[in-house]
């Protein structure tokens, strides 16, 4: 291979922004973490002494404690409802034809191209009209909407490389269609399964854009929370919060890595 | 005339009667179909229909009139907010292209065991909340902030600045949230492109530019088109990063669609704002598809006339 002076050009600019975008990618993440364990009474970089005292803060709130319980529900129950309403639609598009399968396709992967403001108004009139506004069940709709699209394309995404001729043999073998399903099709599907649950939990657990729209007082989750108290103080127990959402997302992450790999995520 | 229709085209019909004919199909489409239709498509029409509506109060849904669009169309202000919205759209779709190949680029080409650590930092500002993300930009680039504090122990500043509340630290942060899309789909296309290709170009002697350009960068179009796409209407419709970090000097459409939502509660006004977005998001969208799809048939087409 010739190297030239385009090459040692591109060579070198490429070992500068490679380490640049991974620090930029990590900064804020990593900054937060750093600034909780403050022993000081504001936030500053660098943070002024070691202590938990802003974390005893955040566990003694109920408002952030009471947020955090919202969200994880919240979360945990999107998981649930786009978990089932995705297999269905993962399965009709695997497994049958029928007329307008793309355009029913096309459909379930539309939440992704609409911005979410835009969702957010939308479902907010909706919910109005049929006097569902200011409710958990408007709130749900919602994050079952806007993770419904991942939960489908990444369980479409684990059928392509389902192996058929198991199940078939199964059924030779005069299993019955639910032991079929329970014991072969949901056990080869598990890793898909976890990865678009965690995705979906997680995407739940984090959403500002819609929640902010579709939330309201008895029901604050917790990154509506964050928001909202950082248009009016700034100080470290929003790092402690930060921190335990940071924690969350990261365990999941660790799930996921653990059982299914990254590679099948990204 | 099922009969009939089966001989005029023996396929549609066929879908049709087979959709008939079976239970366990309507049973999996029909619940995420209702859902769809439901909380997706008659809320999407509503919007549109309120967007013509004579009022400026939420709910009042009456009469049909232009004077929104009209508002919004002909106003130098607004129009100068949709302006912004698209120059820091475009910038950060493009300026992720720019950091984001090389990153993507490299990823693909490494081997799991030392992707894996790399990957988790890619994904973790995908699924960490945008919320906690900006507020960690608050920390970096506060009057306290990290940023301001390594600048004043380098002596390169008196006293600390203002780093925030300006369209370099909006598009910074926007850049920073959306460039692991961009990352993820140039990778997911360079693993598909044979490393054997590029030795055949070094063999030919090809250096690497000439690789990268005539080689790698056309087989790669498509993740590059599909993360500038992504990246592009994921930063045109952000409205937290603009009114955290941007504050009153940084007005983007989305925050503006929010203003009219909670504190002004023009919804009507709100939206038509939000079909002008999703109409400037689906036009791009679509016009990056059909030139994607012109290249692939042209290409298709050189390969015969050789």
């Amino acid at each position: 291979m010739r190297d030239d002076a385009v090459d040692v050009a591109l060579k070198i600019a490429g070992s500068i922004v490679r380490p640049l975008v991974y620090t930029t990618l990590s900064l804020p993440a990593v900054i937060v973490v750093a600034s909780s364990f403050t022993a000081g009474d504001d936030l500053r970089f660098p943070p002024e002494g070691f202590s938990p005292r802003w974390y005893m803060a955040a566990f003694k709130s109920d408002m952030f404690m009471g947020s955090l319980w919202t969200s994880t529900k919240l979360a945990f129950v999107t998981m649930v409802l786009s978990l089932t309403l995705g297999m269905a639609a993962a399965f009709a598009i695997d497994r049958r034809s029928f007329p307008g399968k793309h355009a029913f396709r096309t459909l379930t992967l539309s939440p992704l191209i609409v911005p979410m403001v835009v969702l957010g108004l939308g479902l907010l009139q909706f919910l109005a009209w049929m006097r569902l506004n200011q409710s958990f069940l408007g709130l749900l709709i919602g994050h079952v909407l806007i993770t419904l699209p991942y939960v489908v394309r990444t369980l479409n995404a684990g059928m392509v490389l389902f192996d058929r001729t198991l199940e078939q043999a199964a059924m030779n073998l005069r299993a019955p269609p639910s032991k079929v399903f329970r014991r072969i099709t949901l056990p080869l599907l598990a890793p898909a399964f976890v990865s678009a649950g965690v995705f979906a939990f997680v995407t739940s657990f984090g959403n500002i854009t819609l929640s902010i729209f579709l939330g309201f007082a008895r029901a604050t989750t917790l990154p509506v929370q964050i928001f909202a108290y950082v248009e009016h103080n700034y100080d470290p127990v929003l790092a402690a919060v930060s921190t335990l959402v940071i924690v969350v997302t990261l365990g999941m992450i660790a799930i996921v890595e653990k059982l299914v790999g990254m590679e099948k995520v990204a | 005339m099922p009969v009939a229709d089966a001989t005029r085209s023996p396929v549609g019909a066929g879908g049709r009667a087979a959709a008939r004919s079976d239970p366990a199909l309507l049973l999996l489409l029909l619940p995420p179909l209702l859902f769809l239709l439901a909380f997706l498509v008659v809320p999407m029409a509503g919007l549109l229909r309120a967007s013509f509506s004579e009022g400026s109060r939420p709910y009042d849904v009456a009469g049909f009139s232009l004077q929104h669009y009209a508002r919004l169309l002909l106003d130098g202000y607004y129009l100068g907010v949709i302006g912004e919205t698209l120059l820091l759209g475009l910038a950060s779709a493009i300026i992720s292209l720019v950091v984001g190949f090389p990153v993507g680029y490299s990823l693909a080409r490494l081997a799991p065991a030392k992707r894996r650590l790399r990957l988790v930092i890619v994904i973790l500002p995908l699924t960490l909340s945008l919320v906690v993300v900006v507020f960690g930009w608050l920390v970096v680039l506060g009057r306290n902030g990290m940023l301001n504090s390594i600048m004043m122990s380098f002596n390169l500043v008196e006293r600390p600045q203002r780093l925030l509340f300006n369209r370099a630290a909006v598009l910074v942060v926007l850049i920073q949230q959306f460039l692991p899309f961009m990352i993820l789909s140039v990778m997911s296309v360079v693993t598909q492109i044979d490393p054997a290709l590029e030795q055949a170009s070094a063999n030919l002697r090809a250096n690497r530019f000439t690789t990268f350009r005539r080689v790698i960068i056309p087989l790669a179009m498509p993740g590059i088109l599909a993360g500038l796409t992504l990246v592009f209407i994921l930063s045109a419709s952000a409205f937290i990063t603009p009114r955290m970090v941007g504050g009153a000097r940084v007005q983007m459409l989305g925050s503006l669609i929010y203003e009219q939502v909670t504190s002004l509660l023009n919804w009507p006004l709100g939206s038509a704002m939000s079909f002008i977005l999703l109409v400037l998001t689906l036009l791009l969208t679509m016009g990056v598809n059909m030139a994607l799809a012109v290249r692939l048939t042209s290409t298709r087409a050189e390969q015969h006339a050789r």
